[in-house]
């Protein structure tokens, strides 16, 4: 697998001489591989648009180096990087028209002008752009921007298309839509994607690897689903999705199951990775959606947990409740309207919480 | 609502410009009227004007009387109004090219310090021009500040011959207007997003194409206005043609103070200007047209 970003060991640190230093990357290494939907995302101020800058060449780095394809960038100017930027509020000219926008990148290059002609017909169409090619930038929605800020990143073939949260600026619906058709062009162009955002949803929609950041740092690096079900940190489980958080402590194990102690006498089971003795001070961390909610049923309560909801929000295709379980511990589960559109239970119910010794897991702190 | 109030709209609207009205009829219209009156007039000798209808005035601007009475054309006064175009389109370029990359730095300063520099632009206008037309001759002269040190180091053994010159004139011109060009510079340049900056340089242009294809494009209607505000009162000074042209190379606004100051030929004085104001007219329907051709283009926002 080739390599096509090559971040070794980056530091930046924005006016390092005065007073007001603000270090932006501390010491980051990631590889992004040739023809990969790569994502940067991190909370705002984490420093991912700041790794995405230095890619560009817009910023210098402080300390360590970024090789594209095997090859030293440091010392390029932005316009001698064969990447190119999908800008958050697309900074498209203008002054010029759509067409005029998207060709901007040939031009510079001396492409012969008939090539110019045919690229851009080609983009704009691969953008569903093509008939508002005459058009200017403020004619157009904030969709339609983006899909020319998009064709113009993409008109000059770049190695490397590089997005700051182009979707932030969209609403719900567009940016749901714009998913899969980012998604789609970038298998149907094979270009190497570095995307940012903050949204978890879509980095784990969109991405073939996501790596996390915060304050500076790579958290972790890994699948979509690595990401979400297995977490390194508290960090990552609470960044990426609804998540419950246990602290307890180990109070006894055996070859398959760790027996931990949460609040005064509760006790739940985990599986043993192998990594913990009795007496660590644990954090366990449990997804809502695998908590099933049932009647409570004093009889036949194998497994189940007793409890009592203390809040729901209810969101249409399912309600969020929030449990009580005594000994000072809430959880958040989910369960789904019954077919006739009615809740399965109210403020007050008494409930079964049952989960498996699978679904929690114990965090590295 | 008071009764003595208009009814319509369009009254009360005409009631709430009147004050502004009256200010531009009684010191701007009235006197343009009776300048204009006054180049359809025959001059008065002593000063004034007889109420004596003529076209002499305007046919002076090319004409002449020779000896025998007929009529002859005469290039002279022509020639000063076309030094007059050549000088300040001179002026106006040179303040173009100082002014655009103060205007231009002066924008990439953090915000607190730009009002400062602005500030400092401005900072000519509280002394009189022509005091400060004055210390160009102080400047320029023979053994004034240039040539002293240069004279006094034997790098020229004679007066360089500054003044007196239309490049002493087009320096003048350009010192006393350079504010000019680069307020509204600034002023269109400041509302520019410095992120298509880095589009433009992400799409492979060099810094020459950044500033050619978006920044200069972009702050066009700054540009505009400052070449309109500077060529405009370029065409009419006469500071700076008198003193630092030595009253030998006229320009047209020196040409008109000297109708009505010594030559006494008022009608005359007034024909060259209904000729400036027409110019001036003329440029500024222009600029309408093409600000009104631009917004067309750009669509509304």
């Amino acid at each position: 697998m080739t390599t096509a970003v090559d971040i070794r060991g980056v530091t930046k640190i924005y006016s390092p001489d005065s007073n007001q230093a603000v270090k932006a990357l501390d010491n980051v290494s990631l590889t992004i591989n040739d023809n990969e939907f790569f994502t940067l995302l991190g909370p705002s101020g984490c420093g991912k648009t700041t790794l995405l800058r230095l890619i560009a060449g817009f910023e210098q780095v402080s300390g360590g180096e970024i090789m594209l394809f095997d090859e030293e960038i440091e010392n390029l100017e932005p316009n001698r990087r064969p990447v190119n930027t999908v800008f958050q509020h697309y900074a498209l000219f203008p002054h010029m028209t759509v067409a005029n926008n998207v060709a901007f990148g040939l031009e510079r290059l001396k492409k012969p002008k008939p090539e110019i002609k045919a690229t851009v017909e080609r983009v704009l169409t691969l953008v569903k752009m093509k008939e508002l090619g005459d058009r200017r930038p403020n004619q157009l929605s904030g969709g339609q921007q983006q899909r020319v800020a998009l064709a113009r990143a993409l008109a000059p073939s770049p190695k490397v298309l590089l997005l700051d949260e182009p979707l932030s600026a969209l609403d719900l619906k567009l940016r749901q839509a714009m998913r899969e058709e980012l998604k789609q062009l970038q298998r149907e162009t094979g270009i190497t994607f570095v995307f940012v955002t903050h949204d978890q949803e879509e980095a784990l929609a969109m991405s073939d690897r996501i790596a996390v950041m915060s304050n500076g740092e790579i958290q972790q690096i890994g699948k979509p689903t690595d990401i979400y079900e297995h977490p390194v940190n508290r960090f990552v489980a609470d960044f990426i999705g609804d998540t419950n958080f246990l602290d307890g402590e180990i109070v006894d194990l055996n070859d398959d199951l760790l027996t931990c102690r949460i609040g005064a006498q509760s006790l739940f089971e985990t599986e043993n990775s192998g990594h913990h003795k009795v007496g660590d001070q644990v954090t366990l961390f449990l997804r809502p959606e695998k908590i099933m909610l049932s009647v409570l049923d004093q009889e036949n309560d194998s497994g189940n947990r007793p409890g009592k909801v203390k809040n729901l929000v209810y969101l249409g295709n399912q309600a969020a409740y929030t449990v009580d379980m005594g000994d000072g511990i809430e959880l958040t589960a989910q369960a789904r309207p019954r077919e006739d559109g009615e809740l399965p239970f109210a403020i007050g119910d008494p409930i079964a919480v049952s989960f498996s010794a699978r679904a929690l897991k114990v965090l590295a702190q | 609502m008071s009764d003595w109030l208009p009814k319509s709209a369009a009254g009360r609207r005409w009631l709430g410009l009147a004050p502004s009205y009256f200010v531009i009829g009684i010191f701007m219209l009235i006197p343009m009227v009776i300048m204009g009156v006054f180049s359809f007039l025959e001059p008065n000798p002593y000063g004034g004007v007889k109420p004596i209808g003529s076209l002499a005035a305007y046919i002076k601007i090319a004409f002449e009387y020779d000896l025998e009475d007929k009529l002859v054309f005469n290039p002279g006064y022509l020639n000063i109004i076309f030094r007059s175009f050549q000088l300040s389109f001179g002026a106006t370029l040179l303040c173009l090219i100082f002014g655009f990359p103060v205007a231009y730095y002066i924008t990439l300063q953090p915000e607190n310090r730009r009002n400062f520099y602005i500030y400092l632009v401005t900072i000519p206008f509280w002394t009189n021009l022509l005091i400060r037309t004055f210390a160009w001759i102080i400047i320029l002269g023979r053994g004034g500040v240039i040539e002293a040190p240069l004279l006094a180091t034997g790098i020229i053994d004679d007066s360089l011959r500054m003044m007196y010159s239309d490049g002493a004139i087009a320096i003048g011109l350009t010192y006393s207007y350079l504010p000019l060009m680069v307020l509204p510079i600034y002023a269109s340049l400041e509302k520019l997003d410095f992120r298509l900056l880095d589009a433009a340089s992400d799409l492979y242009a060099n810094r020459f194409e950044i500033m050619t294809k978006v920044v200069i494009p972009l702050s066009k209607p700054g540009i505009i206005a400052g070449c309109i505000l500077v060529f405009i009162p370029c065409l009419g000074a006469f500071i700076a043609p008198n003193l630092l042209g030595g009253g030998k190379k006229l320009m047209l606004g020196s040409l008109v103070q000297f109708q009505f100051a010594s030559a006494r030929n008022w009608p005359f004085g007034g024909a060259l200007s209904m000729l400036l104001l027409s110019v001036v007219i003329i440029t500024l329907i222009f600029y309408a047209r093409a600000a009104k051709n631009r917004a067309a283009m750009e669509g509304s926002a």
